[in-house]
């Protein structure tokens, strides 16, 4: 009953980690590598409002995700828009942006294992007989409740179906008037905010550490690869993939090899099926 | 004659406010000793031994520096940062760190790391090559470094390591387990350890003592750096009924185990390596909820501890200049490590490395965690459980949100407690 509790709750915690990531490729084709880098910023955010201006913590909360949705929408409007097209130097001008804002992070002092943000709960609970942290149980519950908003959100509002008609096929979507720049900076903005949700919600189980940056981009790439880049359902199954895989990975051979596992898929993804598993991108070219 | 008296007493202090005078310009003119400390600065074991070895320098500078042969030289401090406490940072960044603090920042002696001890291995023969003593003061717990240095003297002479190492530590756990043990009847031990070399070494090490003890080792298991979740090997430690928790971790991430632990107020009582748990801002970050951890803060000194004349005086020192208390792992040690390194040359009259070599292997000095000598053959700190006789450990429990010496019993404050919910 612990692979399946366990289980849940790190395919979740997961899904949220790479969500933001999927959700800017699905729509605007972009690869965002500083994802990674606005969870840990959106993290020191909070810590400076709370810790250095004294403002109250959900307030804190608001104004760390709209500013990541900013850094988001501004990396489109004043850097992207100007090389968008050409795949390489997107990859290297959002790994930049990534790396430049890690580095500044530790560069400005984030350093140690002090900086932490309050748990929003304390304490544990029986679910099915394991006992699990309140804390987690809330990140499950949330991103359970992100991905129904999401869900709704692309299909019930006006700027959620542009998304989609942006995603399915930008050329007809064009045609009908909706504005491609503007739906990539709304992606990157939601995208972004997304990261920073994520972060709200896991970073005060432990402390704020620049090196996360690092491994959550690592597990967005991993996730969206298996998953099929831009496909938001596959993301989310290639979540529970790696998830449980994780958590059987630790029950029976060693908590040492869970990375390893992340990374493996990816080669196995990439070897038996490049497109993932409800990718769309490569199904031609895979037939041919 | 008064005005005559005063005359010649003014002409006297002025004669001799013009020689002091002189002598400072001339002890300030002279060349600096360049220490060179290759550290992961980013780390607690990085800049705490960073504000060690400058609060010594400034120490001994204002003090009119180390005598050379009969010359005043003040030191100086080149640090680079290493960042080989970084996940997946290659061992060859730090040595070219480490390289360049020779060549470029022309050191003439090396104390503090490499950090991990991968790269400390790995720069040993970058040490020999340019004949360059280093003293590792923190990070590196592996037993294999002092090994090296036995097994091939003449090779590795120039290193010499002022911190304890795994084995030590690891016979430190095993006496204080055997007290626990006694006092409390408890039996079963459940191992969780890093993926880095010094604590995968440590946790075999315990495994195998701690079996040969008559402890009952339930499981060992190994995490990569940067695990952010412990649930699975919690709810095992529950389930098998452990009686303690012993970590070997020195990630900042195993805050949240810890966390964890508290939450789901398991009755086991955690103590190890965690250097998570090392820092005075530890109880903070947590809130409070890594009360009753007991941590190895390898050399005592790391916090506050009534264990030489030395050790408050040194506390004082570092609160006063850096603002907050000496934070772990690597302090006292950085700072011993300048000290020691000034007593050997001022012995040796030189900083010419054979001769500063027979005068460190000689050095007696009652420092902040004890008597501070060299085992010859080595080059690794005799450690012991009585100050009077060698360097002893920092083994500290948080009670009521301060770092508590709780061993060894010579220099404890204090005694174990354990959390309400194990109390039977």
């Amino acid at each position: 009953m612990d692979i399946l509790v366990y289980g849940i709750i790190n395919s979740v915690t997961l899904s949220l980690l790479s969500l933001g990531f999927t959700l800017v490729y699905s729509i605007s084709r972009l690869p965002n590598f500083a994802h990674g880098a606005l969870y840990i910023t959106t993290g020191y955010f909070i810590w400076l409002f709370l810790n250095g201006l004294g403002l109250r913590y959900p307030l804190s909360i608001l104004l760390g995700i709209a500013l990541a949705g900013l850094i988001g929408a501004m990396t489109y409007r004043l850097v992207l828009i100007r090389i968008r097209g050409m795949e390489i130097s997107e990859i290297i001008a959002t790994y930049a942006i990534g790396l430049a804002i890690i580095e500044g992070l530790r560069w400005g002092g984030l350093r140690g294992t002090t900086f932490t943000l309050p748990s929003f709960t304390s304490g544990s609970r029986d679910i099915l007989g394991v006992n699990v942290d309140d804390q987690r149980l809330l990140v499950v519950l949330i991103g359970f409740a992100v991905f129904a908003i999401l869900y709704l959100f692309v299909r019930l509002t006006r700027n959620g179906l542009a998304l989609r008609g942006i995603a399915q096929d930008e050329r007809a979507a064009m045609m009908l008037g909706i504005d491609s720049d503007r739906m990539a900076v709304v992606s990157f903005a939601i995208g972004s905010s997304l990261a920073g949700l994520s972060a709200t919600l896991i970073l005060p189980l432990g402390n704020i550490v620049v090196e996360a940056g690092y491994s959550v981009l690592v597990f967005s790439i991993a996730v969206s690869v298996i998953g099929g880049l831009g496909s938001w359902m596959g993301a989310i199954i290639a979540s529970f993939i790696i998830g449980f895989a994780q958590i059987l990975t630790e029950k029976f051979l060693s908590a040492h090899f869970q990375m390893v596992i992340a990374l493996l898929a990816i080669i196995i993804t990439l070897l038996v099926k490049p497109s993932g598993i409800l990718g769309r991108q490569k199904e031609l070219e895979e037939r041919v | 004659m008064r005005n005559k008296l005063g005359r010649s007493i003014g002409v006297v202090a002025v004669v001799m406010l013009f020689l002091v005078g002189a002598a400072c310009v001339a002890a300030a003119a002279e060349k600096p000793i360049v220490i060179g400390a290759p550290l992961s600065t980013a780390f607690l074991y990085g800049w705490d031994a960073e504000r060690g070895i400058k609060l010594a320098v400034e120490e001994i500078n204002a003090a009119g520096g180390v005598n050379v042969g009969g010359k005043k030289r003040p030191f100086s401090a080149e640090v680079i940062d290493t960042r080989d406490l970084e996940p997946a940072v290659p061992i060859s960044d730090a040595l070219l760190g480490l390289e360049k603090l020779i060549l470029d920042k022309n050191a003439d002696f090396i104390i503090g790391g490499p950090v991990r001890s991968e790269a400390a291995l790995a720069a040993m023969d970058l040490l020999n090559k340019y004949k360059k003593i280093s003293i590792l003061t923190t990070g590196a717990l592996t037993p294999a470094y002092h090994k090296k240095v036995a097994e091939n003297y003449d090779k590795y002479k120039y290193c010499f390591r002022i911190t304890s190492h795994v084995i030590v530590m690891a016979n430190e756990f095993v006496t204080l387990l055997s007290d626990i043990k006694k006092g409390h009847g408890f039996n079963k031990v459940y191992i969780m350890v890093q993926d880095v070399a010094h604590a995968r070494g440590g946790g075999e090490a315990m495994k195998k003592m701690l079996s040969a003890s008559g402890w009952e080792v339930v499981d060992m298991k190994v995490y990569p750096t940067g695990t952010t979740d412990y649930s699975m090997a919690l709810n095992d430690v529950a389930k098998s009924q452990a009686d303690i928790i012993f970590l070997w971790m020195d990630m900042p991430e195993s805050a949240i185990l810890l966390k964890q632990w508290s939450n789901m107020k398991l009755k086991a009582l955690p103590m190890g390596f965690v250097n998570a748990a090392e820092q005075p801002g530890f109880w903070k970050a947590t809130e409070g909820k890594g009360e009753y951890l007991i941590v190895n803060l390898v050399n005592g000194g790391n916090a506050p501890a009534k264990i030489t004349p030395w050790t408050m005086k040194f506390a004082s020192a570092y609160e006063k200049r850096w603002g907050l208390e000496p934070e772990g792992y690597g302090t006292s040690s950085s700072y011993m490590a300048v000290y020691t390194l000034k007593e050997a040359i001022e012995k040796a009259g030189t900083i010419e490395a054979d001769a500063v070599i027979k005068a460190l292997e000689n050095v007696n000095l009652m420092g902040v965690y004890g008597r501070i000598s060299f085992d010859k053959a080595s080059h690794q700190v005799i450690a012991s459980d009585d100050p009077k006789t060698g360097a002893v450990t920092g083994i500290i429990q948080w009670q009521k949100g301060k770092r508590v010496q709780v061993f060894p019993p010579k220099v404890a404050e204090a005694k174990i407690l354990l959390p309400p919910w194990m109390k039977k």
